[in-house]
């Protein structure tokens, strides 16, 4: 008990720091700092400034973050009404991928100078691993709108317990799986240019994992071991599982947007696996035509669902 | 046949040969650690069973 307290107070005190060191502390003149749009850089003060020093575009310089000798040509500077909004738009569209810096001379409010600044401007990290990861979980969900891994699907979706059961396998297999390939991709494949290889050796992990994942919890917890029972094998059949490291490789992602991915499509395909489980619990009491019984009417249930998950197409976060 | 390619093909066995080694030896090795003692006649009884699913 008093383990679980003290190991809670610092999971919790680890948060707040990291919460902390997201955002930064100390007074700035320049609030806020954003992209807009393709084109524009929206910054925010303080206080309202003057209008004739921010028509001048002299005033400002805009460039990407690593390159500080490149600075990029600044079409117009508006002023909103009350001073305190101002819109740079480029002449060409920013590149948003990269933090870029703008640093704004001899700031001039209420006909006093305030010295010169520069800012940061770049998308947040965060809201970027969370797209991914709601993204990987909702709007794409790999069940309902890629249409994969749906043998293990309909094989394992007839009862809640083990839909539950082999979703929550799949996480854990999944996201072992996708991170130790990344890791194999970018340290080992890429460098000696065998990345025509990734299929073999990303297939002989995911087998590796869930081998690896068997043996070890058969030792260590049985009573898990004999809750997962035979779907940890199944997972091997699953091509989720074989399809997020593909898409990993090919995007180029890092360690945590990996992590974001393979978490989201593991509580997606257990999400889908719930659903669809709710659904046949109840089907079996409902009057079905005997041609459509069993399978037949589970894939129409599917593509009703996949239907409602197009609701979610197109949807873009931060 | 240009040596190149047979030089990208030897490196591509020899270290994919030794990532399937690396990794065989760790399985081996904790299948090893993690062995759980089996009851023999579980799997004397089940070979004697009939089989059929």
């Amino acid at each position: 008990m008093r383990k679980k307290v003290i190991a809670l107070t610092a999971a919790v005190v680890m948060l707040a720091v990291l919460g902390l060191t997201g955002c930064e502390t100390g007074p700035r003149f320049i609030k806020q700092a954003d992209f807009d749009e393709t084109h524009g850089i929206v910054l925010t003060f303080a206080g309202p400034v003057d209008a004739d020093w921010a028509a001048d575009k002299a005033n400002f310089s805009v460039n990407e973050k690593p390159d500080p000798d490149i600075l990029l040509n600044i079409e117009s500077v508006r002023l909103d009404p009350g001073n305190t909004r101002l819109t740079l738009t480029l002449a060409d569209a920013l590149n948003q991928e990269q933090p870029h810096q703008v640093v704004v001379k001899d700031i001039m409010a209420d006909g006093k100078p305030l010295g010169s600044t520069a800012v940061t401007v770049a998308r947040s990290y965060f809201g970027h691993l969370f797209a991914i990861f709601l993204g990987a979980l909702l709007i794409q969900n790999f069940v309902f709108s890629k249409y994969l891994g749906l043998c293990v699907f309909f094989g394992t979706s007839q009862k809640k317990s083990t839909a539950v059961g082999m979703g929550i396998t799949f996480t854990f297999v999944i996201v072992f799986a996708s991170l130790m390939s990344w890791f194999l991709y970018q340290f080992v494949l890429k460098p000696y240019r065998l990345d025509h290889l990734q299929i073999i050796v990303f297939i002989g992990l995911v087998s590796l994992t869930v081998q690896a994942v068997d043996t070890i919890l058969r030792k260590i917890n049985p009573a898990l071991f004999k809750a997962f029972g035979v779907y940890l094998v199944l997972v091997i059949a699953n091509c989720i599982v074989i399809a997020v490291p593909l898409i990993l490789a090919d995007n180029e992602y890092n360690m945590f947007e990996s992590l974001m991915l393979a978490l989201g499509a593991g509580l997606g395909f257990l999400l889908a696996l719930f659903l669809m489980s709710s659904v046949r619990e109840r089907l079996e009491f409902a009057n079905v035509p005997v041609s459509y019984r069993g399978l037949p009417i589970a894939f129409i249930v599917a593509g009703l669902f996949a239907l409602s998950f197009m609701g979610f197409s197109g949807m873009s976060i931060f | 046949m240009d040596p190149l390619y047979i030089k990208l093909a030897i490196g591509g066995l020899v270290l994919l040969g030794s990532i399937g080694l690396f990794f065989g030896i760790g399985l081996a090795l904790a299948a090893h650690k993690f062995a759980v003692e089996v009851n023999p006649k579980v799997e004397e009884v089940k070979e004697l069973l009939a089989g059929a699913q």
